[in-house]
């Protein structure tokens, strides 16, 4: 049994789950729901097993080092954090609107991980420059942060929609005020983890390239990242600015996430060229 | 203007106007290429906006006058916002007067009222079990025939916020001790040399430690696949002329001395030396190595003819490394001249009036590049890192809640009062609290 295998089977797991969440809502069936969450658990059980074993097969190949060092690893973990992000906000704030598209953004990115010519989905060994012990709390810290913060994107959209238009879908969709609470717990909890990953990408650099701070473009987006959330949150807390304007805001933070995760590499040049 | 400047200053709107002024800067300089000498970014723009970008510092713009303003406004601004919550902070940490007051029953957020009918022992013995599941054990104090219970938990929680904001200041002051008394730079030592100057990065200049660093070995690791495993610099430390200090230095290992940190960058090959050619005669089928120097002729075996090599190139056409040689024979007007490789590639030009050449080795002398560092700052965004990781904790995981109650009135009719207040959740608090009273009321 290989994980790449086993991350194909798991894809198709989120998609199911998607669309079981789909049915529930359509039919407004709690019982349905419970099934999608049954479905999206073991998922996510599936796919940390294969996490798991990519770890250990990398260890019998001589060259062991955590899954998290190349792109297809950090995609599959993207998709692992927002399931895992999604099953704990759940204990609050249950809605099968925010279960499809954490599970649909999940079998997104796994496909393009699976499927895309541009992912290579072989165990690499380690470079120098990644051989060090801030590597997993790094990576650990800054998918969670991501994953929060395309929760909170999801129920921004979903704000958007449900205040913008009148009819047909508005009606299915949850609360406003739920919907705009949630994009705050999800945004002031990712901020917290993009400063842990920050700070440890800074103690990283100081032993790595000797400057806890270079200006490095990856560097940058990621402060430009935290400096949108952080407007994010100073004129929630003391400024009491609308839903409309606090949905616009973490809209803006998470394309500069992407652009942090993504753009960084592929457009712009830098220190960062391993992901 | 003071008065003006002060209320500027204290505002959450200046620091929401610096932050977002702050993000969208700092994409000019993920565009444009920071640090290049300046002649390149002449070659990219005209004149006009060369001239202009030149003006506000953009091809170093982050250590530009203007960035450094907005980074000081921030922290003004933080300075005065954060000394202002500082006493509104200590009196809820710890209040002034210990008196019960009644006004929390009209002023707070959460408020409940209600009547009962139970016995007085009753009803105490249950507001004492709300208060104590829904906080924690109650203070009890009874003024002119009402009873009151206090509890509170989580109060200091309300540090956190003002951590975070001291921690960005440290973390401020930190960069800006380093950008004024640091410096950051680069230097490539071939084996066996020593120096001790460092170029700085940005096209700073040079910077000379007092030192001489010298570079004794350099060595790389591979993988079996190919890939680099380790990069490794064995260096000495000549200090007043004596040998201050050995150490190793690889990537994500630096090594220090005196408050400077030496990482390993980057390296390549400052040259090669000992040639070692192997000539075949294909006449007599026997081979001899040869070790000639670069430019200086030496006779083939069992020949009149002569050999020398030109010079050396890594890579030649993508073959890999070469040698250009020259064949000199007598009587021949023209020398031969042709490339020698490796592991017999282009075994072909290799051939030459019966010999054959091949590359068989050589010795690289490889230079090790060393990131040099020196930064006072960094102790300052270290204290500054821990405190924000303890302010949001002590800020994401604990809650300031407290809750007043009161009984008041005579027997058959008690008036049951409640007040709260919670620093977040105040949702989850309040579905708790209905719970609870509920439960007083129905039994």
């Amino acid at each position: 049994m290989n994980d790449t295998f086993l991350i194909s089977i798991v894809t198709f797991i989120y998609f199911f789950a998607a669309f079981v969440f789909l049915i529930s809502i359509i039919f407004n069936k709690k019982s349905v729901d419970k099934w999608s969450l049954i479905i999206t658990v073991a998922g996510l059980m599936l796919q940390t097993s294969a996490i798991i074993m990519r770890w250990i097969h990398s260890y019998q190949l001589g060259i062991g080092h955590a899954p998290l060092s190349n792109f297809y690893e950090s995609l599959v973990f993207f998709s692992w954090s927002i399931i895992f992000v999604y099953l704990i906000m759940r204990r609050r704030y249950q809605n099968s609107f925010v279960g499809i598209l954490s599970a649909f953004s999940a079998f997104l990115i796994l496909s393009y991980a699976s499927l895309s010519g541009n992912v290579n989905c072989t165990i690499q060994p380690l470079i120098p420059a990644l051989q060090s012990n801030w590597l997993i709390s790094h990576v650990i810290s800054s998918f969670l942060a991501y994953a929060c913060f395309a929760i909170a994107f999801g129920t921004s959209i979903l704000y958007l929609l449900k205040i913008k238009t009148k009819a047909g879908i508005a009606g299915l969709l949850p609360d406003a005020t739920f919907l705009d609470e949630v994009t705050y717990k999800m945004i002031s909890i990712g901020f917290v983890l993009l400063t842990l990953c920050i700070i440890t990408g800074a103690a990283w650099a100081d032993r790595a390239w000797g400057r806890y701070w270079g200006w490095d473009p990856k560097e940058t987006w990621s402060l430009i990242t935290w400096l949108i959330y952080g407007t994010f949150l100073h004129a929630r807390l003391a400024r009491g600015w609308d839903g409309l304007k606090m949905s616009v805001i973490s809209i803006a933070g998470f394309i500069a996430v992407i652009f942090t995760y993504l753009g960084v590499n592929y457009v712009l040049s830098g220190l960062h060229s391993y992901l | 203007m003071i008065k003006k400047l002060h209320k500027l200053f204290s505002s959450v709107k200046l620091t929401i106007f610096l932050f977002l002024f702050l993000a969208v800067t700092s994409v000019l300089g993920t565009i444009i290429q920071q640090g290049l000498p300046l002649e390149r970014y002449e070659a990219i723009y005209s004149p006009g906006v060369f001239g202009i970008l030149k003006f506000l510092d953009i091809f170093d713009m982050y250590h530009s006058w203007w960035f450094l303003l907005l980074l000081v406004l921030l922290s003004i601004n933080t300075t005065i916002c954060t000394s202002r919550q500082i006493p509104r902070i200590i009196k809820l940490i710890f209040p002034e007067k210990k008196e019960v007051d009644d006004t929390v029953f009209r002023s707070s957020q959460i408020r409940k009222a209600f009547q009962s009918q139970k016995k007085l022992s009753d009803i105490e013995r249950q507001a004492g079990i709300l208060v104590k599941s829904l906080i924690g054990n109650p203070v009890k104090t009874v003024k002119n025939d009402t009873i009151y219970f206090f509890a509170e938990k989580g109060k200091y929680s309300r540090l956190g916020m003002i951590f975070v904001h001291i921690s960005v200041l440290l973390i401020l002051a930190g960069g800006l001790t380093g950008t004024m008394l640091g410096f950051n730079g680069q230097m490539n030592i071939v084996e066996g040399e020593k120096s001790d100057t460092v170029t700085l990065f940005g096209g700073k200049g040079t910077e000379k430690l007092g030192f001489d660093v010298r570079c004794d070995d350099f060595t790389i690791k591979f993988y079996e696949s190919g890939m680099p495993k380790e990069y490794k610099t064995d260096l000495t430390i000549i200090d007043d002329k004596k040998k201050a200090a050995t150490g190793v230095m690889r990537v994500n290992h630096p090594f220090t001395y005196k408050g400077l940190k030496f990482c390993q960058a980057t390296y390549g090959i400052a040259g090669v030396s000992d040639f070692f050619i192997g000539v075949r005669n294909n006449k007599t089928g026997e081979k001899t190595v040869l070790k000639p120097e670069i430019m200086k002729k030496v006779p083939l075996p069992d020949s009149n003819a002569s050999f020398a090599i030109a010079r050396f190139v890594t890579d030649h056409d993508g073959m890999g490394p070469a040698v250009l040689g020259v064949l000199l024979e007598p009587g021949k007007a023209q020398h031969d001249i042709f490339w020698i490789f490796q592991n017999g590639h282009n075994i072909n030009q290799q051939q030459k009036s019966g010999f054959i050449f091949t590359l068989e080795n050589f010795s690289r002398l490889y230079y090790t590049g060393i990131q040099v560092s020196k930064d006072p700052g960094v102790p300052l965004v270290w204290i500054g890192f821990c405190l924000i990781t303890a302010g949001f904790i002590l800020s994401l995981f604990f809650t300031h809640k407290r809750i007043w109650l009161r009984i008041s009135g005579s027997q058959d009719k008690y008036e049951i009062s409640i007040a709260a207040s919670v620093s977040k959740n105040r949702k989850t608090f309040e579905e708790r609290l209905e719970r609870l009273t509920g439960e007083i009321t129905l039994e």
